[in-house]
């Protein structure tokens, strides 16, 4: 800056440097300090805290349960060593790998679908006045309604499970995609408008892009939505997928199968959502700083 | 005059010429009326303004008082109900880099570095990606951001922001640049060091400037001629020429409060202010 007009007198104390005053000691912050703040360990160790809580809550249930019950509400290490079994002698990677595919691709297709309906409507005011009432009434309509249909049209195929997938999500995922779009301020729309952009360049290089990150936070949300629907997806007429494995022990009373597929199943949504943030981080860098 | 004075660019010599035809000036605004909710509320009523070229002026008034609607309706985002704005003899059918226009709010795109959002506006121009380098690197150090060209705008203070805001504009290569309260969001102190980068900026690139403010000082200090506005409908009250400063500009702001004539102005404009607010003098 121009270093004429502003400094400040800042030398009148540098003769003979006194002690500095002593460190302030800050009151020491209650556990339940309003807001307060957390460090990273301290974060860590709470997360780490409440899943732990939450095995050890099951491992007592399990415990207070009369014995010639217990094999309906099995212990921890009774269901992970049934995951176990199920990895290495019932080629359980396979399930876990069909119903990956079946929710990573039906997911694929339906951003395929959302992501440009989204930006369609959330551009240009006609096409939203279009197809909005149309995409919108149709959130309301159960997705696992549609399993006897898709049941008729496309057999016990994995095109029928994947197109359950698939609605269970895309009409959210427009509407989500659609709110993204339509939060990016005008006034970034209007300055790129004075900058001489056109139509296609503000929609592809400044909504789009403006709104990128929270579409990538829309997609994150919605593909959990996909996960919850994996096992109606896979009950009927299925012979793979984590799904099938849990109905089929459901059929032999095998609770721990049923609870290790409940399990595998948190576990690969849990793994789906880092990898979301994950790319978030690389993807849309100036959003470090804010997170 | 700097290499960036850019002779050789197509609009620019259409519209020099255009400027060079009797009787055109960068912006006229004819007869606008803007009314809005179908007519219940008038923002603008029946207002003639001439915009003269390298001079800055400053349109002020009260609150509400339509001053950003002309402003709007002079960069293309918004058109008159009745009446037209044209820009050198040729009507405005919409927004145009040859107006490039700074906001009051923050504008810059946050996905993009400093200088890439510099060069954003330059690339929209049709120019090479040396030549876009060379134009941001030239006005980013004019607004004095060279040291941050790398950095995200979300990472930088209000202060910076404005000032990439104010480097985008002119990289854009603007004959007229519209200034819509630029310095409304920011603390007093960081106001007074944009509104010396501003005079910097009038010595070094002579622009034609159209200001947005509702601060009488910083109407004062920039500009060569003041546009008064009167409250709902928005109309000129006053169109004062800023004579007193004999065409100079003042680098420091606190040189301009000694010269004669100063105070006598400053006092004009705030019973001009009083008047709109509270009525005329009982």
């Amino acid at each position: 800056m121009n270093n004429t007009v502003m400094t400040a007198p800042s030398d009148n104390n540098s003769a003979e440097a006194p002690e500095p005053a002593p460190l302030f000691k800050p009151p020491r912050e209650k556990f339940l300090s309003l807001r307060g703040t957390v460090s990273r360990t301290q974060s860590t160790v709470l997360g780490l805290l409440g899943v732990i809580s939450l095995f050890a809550l099951w491992e007592i249930a399990h415990l207070l349960t009369p014995e010639h019950q217990q094999k309906f509400l099995p212990s921890v290490g009774q269901v992970t060593n049934k995951l176990f079994y199920l990895f290495t002698e019932k080629g359980y990677f396979a399930d876990v790998g069909k119903s990956v595919y079946r929710i990573y691709l039906s997911f694929f297709v339906a951003c395929l679908v959302a992501i440009p309906l989204g930006v369609l409507m959330g551009s240009f005011i006609k096409m939203r006045a279009l197809i909005n009432p149309t995409v919108g009434g149709l959130r309301y309509l159960p997705a696992a309604s549609f399993v006897p249909l898709l049941l008729v049209y496309l057999g016990p195929t994995d095109q029928a499970k994947m197109a359950l997938l698939f609605l269970g999500c895309v009409f959210f995922l427009v509407a989500l995609i659609l709110d993204n779009i339509e939060a990016v301020p005008q006034a970034l729309i209007e300055a790129a408008q004075t900058m001489g952009a056109g139509r296609f360049h503000i929609v592809f290089r400044v909504t789009f892009r403006s709104a990128a990150p929270q579409i990538l936070d829309s997609m994150r949300n919605m593909i959990a939505v996909s996960w919850t629907y994996l096992v109606i997806a896979e009950i009927v007429a299925a012979t793979d997928g984590i799904g099938a494995v849990m109905m089929r022990g459901a059929r032999f009373l095998h609770v721990d199968v049923i609870m290790g597929g409940i399990l595998t199943i948190g576990i690969l949504g849990v793994l789906t959502d880092v990898s979301f943030r994950v790319a978030a981080h690389f993807l849309f860098p100036h959003t470090r700083a804010r997170r | 005059m700097g290499i960036f004075q850019n002779n050789d660019n197509a609009a620019h010599h259409v519209a020099l010429e255009a400027a060079q035809k009797e009787g055109t000036c960068p912006l006229s605004v004819n007869r606008a009326t803007k009314e809005y909710l179908n007519g219940e509320r008038i923002a603008v009523d029946d207002l003639s303004l001439d915009i003269k070229e390298h001079e800055v002026t400053a349109m002020i008034g009260p609150s509400g008082c339509g001053k950003t609607t002309v402003l709007r309706l002079m960069a293309g985002l918004e058109f008159p109900t009745r009446g037209n704005v044209e820009s050198f003899g040729i009507p405005i059918s919409g927004p145009a880099p040859e107006r490039g226009l700074v906001f009051q709010a923050y504008t810059s795109f946050p996905w993009l570095t400093v200088i890439e959002n510099v060069q954003h506006g330059v690339a929209i121009q049709g120019y090479s990606k040396t030549e876009q380098r060379e134009r941001a690197e030239h006005y980013l150090k004019l607004v004095h951001l060279t040291d941050f060209a790398n950095a995200y705008p979300d990472e930088l203070s209000g202060g910076m922001k404005q000032r990439v805001a104010i480097a985008r504009a002119l990289a854009q290569d603007p004959q007229i640049l519209l200034l819509d309260e630029p310095f409304g969001a920011l603390d007093a102190q960081v106001t007074w060091e944009m509104e010396e980068m501003v005079v910097e900026i009038c010595e070094d690139t002579n622009k034609t400037i159209v200001l947005v403010t509702h601060d009488i000082q910083e109407a004062i200090y920039l500009a060569d001629r003041i546009i008064f506005f009167t409250r709902q409908p928005g109309r000129i009250k006053e169109d004062i020429s800023m004579e007193f400063k004999k065409g100079r500009r003042f680098k420091r702001k606190e040189d301009l409060l000694s010269e004669p004539g100063y105070v006598e102005m400053e006092k004009h404009l705030y019973t001009l202010m009083r008047e709109e607010i509270q009525g005329p003098p009982k």
